[in-house]
Parts: structure tokens; C-alpha cells; sequence
């Protein structure tokens, strides 16, 4: 059960969310871009977004906040490591989330991980992605920035990746050798060697570098294309910090460090794209609100979204607050997350696909429930 | 029912080389192998793994220690930032470890007899995950593979557990080495001069999900926490282990006349264990070290283990879509031989044989049996790439094997997550996955091989489709490179 906590309606920008208006539209040939940074391994939200106006905080955490969190508002303030989105938020193209999840408590990675792609509430429930699914729904392409195929964005129509090889002495596959090998294979296997070959057209075997800056963008190229793909996944790993998380400096900190770089490279590289896109980042939960022994963090529950793009109008942070006293903890140990991070996702996917809500929340979340939270990031 | 043996060699290891002795009894000979102990082979399949290659496991940390050692004092010396960097790569180069220890792994995979055993030390390599990443674990990760895993598939799971959690690369990839008791002294004493100290729960949660009874069984954030508890204690820092070990020596917290060898075996520091009983599972456990040894033999037989390692053991020999029945007769002799890893094993074998379910391979897996299909080389005539391998003037290998593994995406010695690697054929589809392929098949082809691609189509019962692919190839490259690209290679 949810506790009602204090309601932070009197602090702009902070918004709080209640009496969401359900009513569903489909807007005509939204031409927007999604991309979506999955921080793997469980972003410490608190550390990232600290709620510097909530005593608790301090009471609660010893070591484990920014020295000089840059302030957003009497609540919020922001780890100083984020110069780029503190400087879209504040010429309103970027907004936080706080105290949200996706809905599960379980603290397992994995499921975690899984629930976060699939966007159902059971863990290994299907084999498609919330974003693939919205994607087949909208007819349209994506591209993923990495050597798999991230569950994700399965189960769009078309979808390719980038992840440049680099193996001595090797060069880009023949497109006559590629249509033999295609006809030893049924399936799947057939269908990605005729991508391949497909996609080697354009192809050129130059050194291409595959760091996260690189491929944020590689993808922000392809992006602004009209023939390009309309939806990038990328991968920022390594937020599981059980141990020397850091504070002011340190391990996580360099992680947002890098994040940060990835919001600066996708607007530089998107140009006037940016204008139509809009960034996401989910991670599988959050983590503990109090330090553990070793100058980290467990694994928790509620953690922070960070959005921006030129889809936004309107920066703010959208939180219910849930408090950080032990009362207010969820099972005494984890931020609660008092929002559904799939309806911010389906705001995503309706403020770039036009998808009308009720159809998102049918057909990609298959959870009437959710509520519709367009307006108070895209209104 | 795999009746051809070329292809039951693939199906359960890594397939025939062309001069290999085909065994006459193909399944008594699999069965043999599971009493090996890891039988490493010469390099190129010739004589004896080179001594200079192996490493003990004090070596290791002497190396490691040396390296430490020579790197801090070089980055301290008044020299110019280039002369910096140059003497702390020698010193690195000097003491190298982990590149052997790759070497070893596809040395092995390539050429050694025991290749259903091999398959198995990669199977539980990848079960039992310890992620690199820093300089530090990778001194260890080969040892974990080579000695705790490779020499340890004979007996009990619980043995081999045991032995695994306890593994230096283990206790420290999974902070444990970090964790001490909220109520022992050396977290009283921090916490009285101002420093942070206690528990971390990542090695006790990854124990329950991924190593034993998995969350099909209900535990509780309690039980994670009293294993967190019990697990207090044990391990020393990798990067640090000479040292502390010398520095606990010397405040006698430990005993003077333990070895390094004894104390990595049982690295067990009271100072730093929870005091007190602690309850995991409705069982209680008495304060000290043997509640470690009781708690890892209880998760160890629990039914939920033999469940969740049925199931996995299955799907990686037999295939992702194995029939329950399959999985249960696995799990019949999981529960009757009280967790006996050669009686799995070889219920393992013979399920896999009967078996009509395919398995997508692993890019390793399929690499490695690609090398040793054509008779490739792994190591290189000097300065020919005509292998993956080389061993360099100065003794050192060349780094190319390290940097192929992760190309494929698919290293053993990489950062990842403690799950491993995945066991679905779609985690391995994709347009670039299949660039590498392609790719790997022509380097394969330039290293030496013996035999053609209608040769590997005919042995090893191609279908006439794929035949019909190979023959159309313009080159004989590209006939190679078909062949080892095709479904029947991907997929056994």
C-alpha cells in the first residue's frame, strides 16, 4: 500500500501528480525520435537527484551526497556532475522523475533488468520490449547501439544494430558471400544476414570507436536522416555499486559524468532533430536509502528518470514525494516509488509515435492502470 | 539421437581435429572424461603446457604484489609522464598473468582430448560469473577457471560451491571483501573514529538467485541479510591481498604460522565476523567460521538447487527448448546422487544424445569448434597471422586472443554482470554478431586449416541446401567461410 505523503503541490517546478485527465488522442504524423539509455546495474537516484530540501536526507545519509549539489528548487537539487541537463533544464528541455520504478520490488537484477525491457509486471513473461512493441505499433525502425539485440526493442518490425567490429585483417562481408550463407539459415538467422547485407550498402570499414560518446553519436547521425531510425538504445553500465560508490567524486559520480556526456552528445549530434526527440534514461531500481557498510549502496526500489529533448516545453522535476523518514521508507530500507515509470515511457512513446494513450497502455504495457502523465511532462 | 560421432562430439564438446583419433567407443570415452583434472595440452597440441605459463596461486599474488609495488613507486618518481608510463607497462608486462591464462583457455578448447570436460569448465565458468574489469581480478579469473572449477568437476557440487565462493576472484568481484559484521570489532572500532564500516548484501543475494536455489524459492530479505552475516569475515581485497595479508600477520589477526597458500584457502578474519547466532532459511547457525561450511552444504542440497541446475545443465548441452522430461531426468540424479557433478554429468551425456532439441552455440563454443573442425592453428609462425596467437621475443604473448573474445562478445575475462552469459539464441542474433562470424570464419580459414568446406559439409552430414551454398562460392575462401558460417555449424 502507498503512503500519502507530503504533496509538493506549492513547488514549481516541482509537480505533483494527481487527477490525471484520461482521455486518449492521436496527434497526425508525429515525426519524433526515442532514445532510451538503459543504466544497468541500479542508479542510485538519491545521489544522482538528492532531495536536498528533506532533512531526512542528511538523517538518513551521512556520507553519501554531493558536497555541492547544484539546487533546482527548494526541494530538488542536482549532482554537480550533470552540466549539460542542468543546462537543458534550465532552457526547458529536460525534466526528472523522482521517486518512481517500474513496478517491482523484488531487488533481483535480472528480473529487474527484464521488467524494465518487457514493461509487463511479471519477469520473463514475453520475448518482446515495451519500446519494440511501440515501435511495430507506430511502423517504424530503430537502431540498437551495441553488439546484441537488446530485448527492449525486440519485437519491432525492423530494427538494426551498430557496433563496429574491429578484428585484425578482416573486412566487411561480400554481399554475394552473405546471400549464401543467408540461404543455410531459416528464421531469425535468415532474416538478420538479409539485414546485413542491407545494411553494408552504406557500410565503410574505417576505425569506428563503440564507447557509449561515440555511438550516442553515431547514433544521433543516423538519426537526423529522414531514412534513418527513429528509436536508439544505449547501454551505460556498471551502476551496481555495492562498494566505494562516491560521493562528490567517485565511481557513480563518473558514471553521471559520462551520462551527461551522452544528453551534450545526443543534442550536439541530433542538431535540429533534437527539436523532435526526446532521451530517456531507466535503470532496474533504485538502491538503498541508507549508506551500507562498505560506502555503497544495496539494492532498493524507487529511483530517478532523467528526460530531455526538444519534445519537452516545460522543464520540471514530476514527483509525489514519498519522504525519506522510516516510516515513509518502503519496507524500511528503499525510496518508494510513488510512480509507474511505464507511464512516464508511454508519455514518451505518445509525445514521439503519436500513439493515443489508451492504445499504448493496451497494447505495449497491456496495464489499464496506467495513468496517462503526458501533460505534466509534454503539456 | 546423435548416431553420427562427429556431430555428438560437437553436440557435447568441441568437435574432432582432422588428425585427431576418432574414438572407437565414443560414449565410454566422453564418460572417461569425467574423471579428467583438467589435462592442459601443449601449445599447438604439442608436448607439454609450458611451464612458464602456469601459475600457482601465491605466484599470482607475488605478481600481482610486485606489479603494485613497482607501479606506485614508479608514479611517485620525479621522471617525465612518457618515461612514467613506460616503466610501469614493463613492470606490468613483467608480471603479466591473465594472458597466460587465456592462452591456456583456447589452447584447450582447441586442442585437448577432454572436450566434453572442456565444455563443462565453460559451462560452469559462466555459472559461477567472476566479472574482470580492474587490473587486479584478472591476476585471479584463471586460476578460478583452470584450477577451482577445472579441477573440481569429479566431485560434489557442494565441494565445488565451497570451493567457488571462497575463490579470492569470487569474495572480491561480489564486495564481499568489503562486508564486515554491523556488531564486530573492526566496525565498532571504524565507526568510533568516524569511518563507515558493516554489511553489504551482493555476494549473499547472488548466492540464493544465482548460484543455488534461485527466487523460484521464496527467502527473505532476512535470510539474505543473516547469510550477508554469516558471510562476514571471509576474504581479503584482491588488489591488496600480499599486504593485508602481511599487515593481519603482524597485528596477529591471524595466526603467525599460517602460509599464504593456507590463508587463501580459508581467508577468515574474525575481527571483521558478526558475532552471535544467525537464522537462514528457519535453520539457526552458531557463531564462527564452520557456519559458513554448514550454510553452503544446506543451499548445496537444497531441492530447489538440484531444480535450478537441472534446468540450466540442460539447456546448455541439450537446448533452450528441452522438454521438461529431459530437465527430470537430469534432476532424478541430481537428488539420487546427492549432487555427484560426474553422475550429473553423465546423466547430462546421455540425455543430450537421445536428444531431437538443437542448441544455438555460444560464439566461443562455435569459434573453437570451427578452429578445430578445419585444423587450424592457434598460435602464429612468427610475425604470419596465420593463427590467433603468438608468442613474442621477450616470452610475452601478444594480445590478439584476449581482444578476439571480446569482439564476439563472448570473455570470460570481461566486465559483466554475475548472471553470465546468456543460453537464448536470440541474445546471439544480430546483425553484428553475425559481421564477427563472418569475420572469425576468415581468419580461421588463414590460420593453417587443413580441410575445405565441402570437406566439413560432407563429414559432418550438411544438409544439400547448405552444400548447395557452399559449391556456389566463387573462392575457396568463400566455400570455407560458408561452411562455417551455416546453420548446421551455428546450431547442433
Amino acid at each position: 500500500m502507498l503512503n500519502r505523503r507530503c504533496f509538493l503541490k506549492a513547488m514549481p517546478p516541482a509537480l505533483a501528480l494527481s487527477g490525471y485527465p484520461v482521455h486518449g488522442f492521436t496527434k497526425d504524423a508525429v515525426d519524433g525520435r526515442i532514445i532510451v539509455i538503459m543504466l544497468q546495474g541500479g542508479m542510485d537516484g538519491l545521489l544522482a537527484v538528492p532531495p536536498i530540501g528533506d532533512d531526512d536526507l542528511y538523517k538518513q545519509r551521512k556520507a553519501l551526497v554531493a558536497a555541492n549539489p547544484l539546487k533546482l528548487n527548494p526541494l530538488f537539487g542536482i549532482h554537480p556532475n550533470f552540466q549539460n541537463f542542468s543546462r537543458m533544464l534550465k532552457s526547458n528541455e529536460a525534466s526528472i522523475i523522482h521517486a518512481t520504478s517500474f513496478p517491482y520490488t523484488g531487488r533481483s537484477h535480472f528480473e529487474g533488468q527484464n521488467i524494465s525491457q518487457i514493461g509487463l509486471k511479471k519477469a520473463f513473461s514475453v520475448d518482446t520490449g515495451w519500446l519494440g512493441r511501440a515501435m511495430d505499433n507506430a511502423k517504424i525502425t530503430g537502431r540498437a547501439m551495441s553488439l546484441d539485440a537488446p530485448l527492449l526493442i525486440r519485437g519491432a518490425l525492423e530494427f538494426d544494430n551498430y557496433y563496429p567490429a574491429s578484428i585484425e585483417e578482416t573486412s566487411i562481408p561480400k554481399k554475394d558471400l552473405l546471400e549464401l550463407i543467408k540461404n543455410t539459415h531459416d528464421g531469425t538467422a535468415m532474416e538478420t544476414f538479409e539485414k546485413l547485407s542491407q545494411s553494408l550498402i552504406q557500410g565503410s570499414d574505417e576505425f569506428r570507436a563503440r564507447d557509449p560518446l561515440s555511438l550516442a553519436a553515431k547514433a544521433g547521425d543516423a538519426m537526423r536522416r529522414n531514412d534513418g531510425p527513429r528509436v536508439a538504445v544505449l547501454t551505460i553500465p556498471e551502476f551496481d555499486d555495492h562498494s566505494s560508490i562516491g560521493s562528490t567524486t567517485g565511481h557513480h559520480p563518473d558514471l553521471f559524468t559520462l551520462l551527461d556526456s551522452v544528453f551534450g552528445q545526443l543534442k550536439k549530434s541530433l542538431k535540429e532533430t533534437w527539436n523532435n526527440s526526446i532521451v530517456l534514461t531507466t535503470t532496474e531500481f533504485g538502491r538503498t536509502v541508507q549508506e551500507n557498510g562498505s560506502e555503497g549502496t544495496d539494492h532498493g526500489y524507487g529511483s530517478v528518470g532523467l528526460l530531455a529533448g526538444g519534445l519537452i516545453k516545460q522543464s520540471s522535476v514530476v514527483a509525489n514525494w514519498p519522504g525519506l523518514s522510516n516510516k515513509a521508507l518502503f519496507e524500511k530500507r528503499d525510496l518508494y516509488a510513488t510512480i509507474d515509470y511505464r507511464s512516464v515511457c508511454a508519455a514518451c512513446i505518445e509525445a514521439a509515435f503519436g500513439l493515443d494513450h489508451d492504445l499504448i497502455i493496451d497494447k505495449v504495457f497491456q496495464d489499464k492502470e496506467i495513468k496517462r502523465t503526458f501533460h505534466h511532462i509534454f503539456g | 539421437m546423435y548416431e553420427n560421432k562427429y556431430q555428438w562430439a560437437r553436440k557435447i564438446g568441441f568437435g574432432f581435429r582432422p588428425e585427431d583419433n576418432i574414438p572407437g567407443d565414443i560414449n565410454q570415452w566422453n564418460i572417461e572424461q569425467l574423471k579428467s583434472n583438467n589435462k592442459n595440452v601443449g601449445l599447438n597440441g604439442n608436448g607439454k603446457w609450458p611451464d612458464n605459463f602456469n601459475f600457482s596461486i601465491e605466484e599470482r599474488f607475488n605478481r600481482l604484489f610486485t606489479y603494485m609495488t613497482k607501479r606506485e613507486k614508479h608514479e611517485s618518481d620525479k621522471i617525465s609522464p612518457i618515461e612514467k608510463k613506460r616503466l610501469v607497462k614493463i613492470a606490468r608486462d613483467e608480471n603479466l598473468v591473465h594472458l597466460h591464462d587465456v592462452y591456456k583457455y583456447w589452447n584447450n578448447s582447441i586442442y585437448s582430448q577432454d572436450t566434453f570436460h572442456q565444455r563443462l569448465v565453460h559451462f560452469w565458468a559462466n555459472h559461477f560469473t567472476v566479472g574482470g574489469s580492474n587490473n587486479f581480478r584478472n591476476y585471479v579469473i584463471g586460476d578460478l577457471i583452470h584450477q577451482t572449477i577445472g579441477g573440481n568437476l569429479g566431485g560434489s557440487f557442494s565441494d565445488l560451491l565451497q570451493k567457488v565462493i571462497l575463490h579470492p576472484g569470487m569474495l572480491d568481484y561480489l564486495d564481499n571483501v568489503q562486508s564486515a559484521g554491523e556488531e564486530s570489532q573492526y566496525t565498532k572500532s571504524m565507526r568510533k573514529n568516524g569511518k563507515t564500516a558493516g554489511l553489504n548484501d551482493n555476494l549473499s543475494r547472488e548466492i540464493l538467485e544465482l548460484h543455488t536455489v534461485s527466487t523460484a524459492k521464496e527467502y527473505s530479505e532476512k535470510d539474505i541479510k543473516n547469510i550477508a552475516m554469516i558471510l562476514a569475515g571471509w576474504g581479503l581485497s584482491v588488489s591488496y591481498y600480499m599486504q593485508d595479508f602481511n599487515n593481519e600477520k603482524s597485528s596477529n589477526n591471524i595466526s603467525k604460522h599460517t602460509s599464504l597458500k593456507k590463508f587463501i584457502e580459508k581467508p577468515y578474519l574474525k575481527y571483521k565476523a558478526e558475532p552471535g547466532n544467525k537464522s537462514v532459511l528457519g535453520k539457526s547457525f552458531a557463531s564462527g567460521p564452520s557456519a559458513l561450511y554448514i550454510l553452503i552444504n544446506m543451499l548445496a542440497e537444497d531441492d530447489f538447487t538440484a531444480k535450478h541446475l537441472s534446468r540450466k545443465l540442460a539447456i546448455h548441452f541439450i537446448g533452450e527448448n528441452v522438454s521438461e522430461e529431459e530437465i527430470q531426468k537430469i534432476y532424478k540424479v541430481w537428488k539420487s546422487s546427492d549432487g555427484d557433478l560426474s553422475e550429473i554429468h553423465k546423466v547430462t551425456l546421455e540425455v543430450a544424445q537421445k536428444t531431437k532439441i538443437k542448441k544455438f552455440l555460444w560464439p566461443t563454443t562455435w569459434m573453437f569448434q570451427c578452429i578445430r573442425i578445419s585444423g587450424a592453428q592457434f598460435i602464429s609462425d612468427r610475425n604470419r597471422n596465420n593463427g590467433f596467437g603468438e608468442i613474442q621475443d621477450n616470452g610475452l604473448p601478444k594480445f590478439e586472443p584476449l581482444s578476439i573474445l571480446d569482439e564476439i562478445g563472448h570473455n570470460f575475462w570481461a566486465s559483466r554482470q554475475p548472471d553470465g552469459y546468456s543460453e537464448k539464441k536470440q541474445d546471439w542474433v544480430s546483425t553484428e554478431h553475425f559481421d564477427r562470424r563472418i569475420r572469425i570464419a576468415s581468419r580461421i580459414y588463414r590460420a593453417k586449416s587443413t580441410i575445405s568446406g565441402e570437406e566439413i559439409a560432407e563429414i559432418y552430414g550438411f544438409s544439400d541446401r547448405t552444400k548447395m551454398s557452399i559449391s556456389s562460392a566463387k573462392t575457396n575462401e568463400d566455400k570455407f567461410i560458408v561452411a562455417l558460417c551455416s546453420s548446421e555449424l551455428m546450431e547442433i
